[in-house]
């Protein structure tokens, strides 16, 4: 075995699995019945991409409460590294939600609920690196964005799990089941693939937040490098 | 078209999709550790 393959066999595993997971969502779980066509399908990469974002942004709570305690130049960059991934992971939650809208309701917007408060969390999020972007002092910026985030993040479960459960809602309940009613158990070959999809959709988030903490350590480092 | 068929090319091109999202993460990987021996 070559050292790369040694080191860089989750990965390869990753690949796999992903690969297994996108043909197992269109073969082995069976079509939902009461949705349009094949439509429930994007329940596969939809929901896994709504969950890593929440997952991204309790992170970025977590890094943003840590540098305010002890001003860590690393706990920032672990903050900004996981509010980028949950606002990528966000936007993808809402593309991919809008294309199912498209098929079922006619129209990619529909000013639902879930749709309005996915789009305010997005522009919360934006706004943290707006604010960003505005300071160019570090330690203010880092101060500053991480007190943001503690604030974006009371907004989130309000926007994720509270607004869209309190009024009328297009969006399917959060499980779908084959024979389509709702709030009853999902087939289990169906759950098996979401499960995997959930599985493989966070292990992809831990590689790029290592990956955007790595980059963000090593430019600054050089950073400094030629400052000095 | 056939409801099979066209599952098979939505699935194609997830999958070109997937394999090309990991082929960037893989080059940038491979480029952080190079920067990182360089430091």
């Amino acid at each position: 075995m070559t050292e790369a393959l040694k080191r860089d066999w989750w990965k390869w595993l990753l690949c796999v699995w992903f690969v297994a997971t996108i043909w197992a969502a269109f073969y082995y779980a069976p079509t939902a019945q009461g949705f349009k066509g094949e439509s429930a399908r994007i329940v596969f990469f939809h929901v896994p991409q709504a969950w890593v974002a929440v997952l991204a942004f309790c992170v970025n709570l977590i890094a943003s409460v840590r540098y305010l305690r002890g001003r860590n130049p690393a706990d920032d960059a672990r903050a900004a590294a996981s509010a980028r991934l949950g606002l990528v992971f966000s936007a993808l939650a809402t593309i991919t939600g809008s294309f199912f809208a498209h098929v079922m309701w006619g129209s990619f917007w529909n000013w639902d609920p879930r749709e309005v408060s996915i789009a305010i969390l997005l522009l919360v999020y934006a706004a943290y690196f707006a604010l960003r972007e505005a300071i160019p002092d570090e330690e203010r910026r880092s101060s500053l964005s991480a007190a943001y985030a503690v604030l974006a993040f009371v907004t989130m479960p309000f926007l994720v799990f509270v607004v869209p459960r309190i009024y009328w809602s297009l969006h399917p309940d959060t499980i779908i089941s084959k024979s389509g009613a709702v709030k009853s158990q999902m087939d289990p070959r169906m759950l098996v693939v979401l499960l995997a999809s959930l599985a493989g959709f966070t292990w992809l988030f831990f590689w790029l937040y290592n990956l955007d903490v790595r980059l963000t350590r090593v430019l600054r480092t050089r950073r400094e490098r030629e400052e000095s | 078209m056939p409801v099979a068929e066209s599952l098979v090319w939505v699935a194609a091109v997830t999958t070109v999709i997937w394999l090309g999202l990991f082929a960037y993460c893989l080059a940038l990987d491979r480029r952080v550790r190079r920067l990182e021996e360089e430091r």
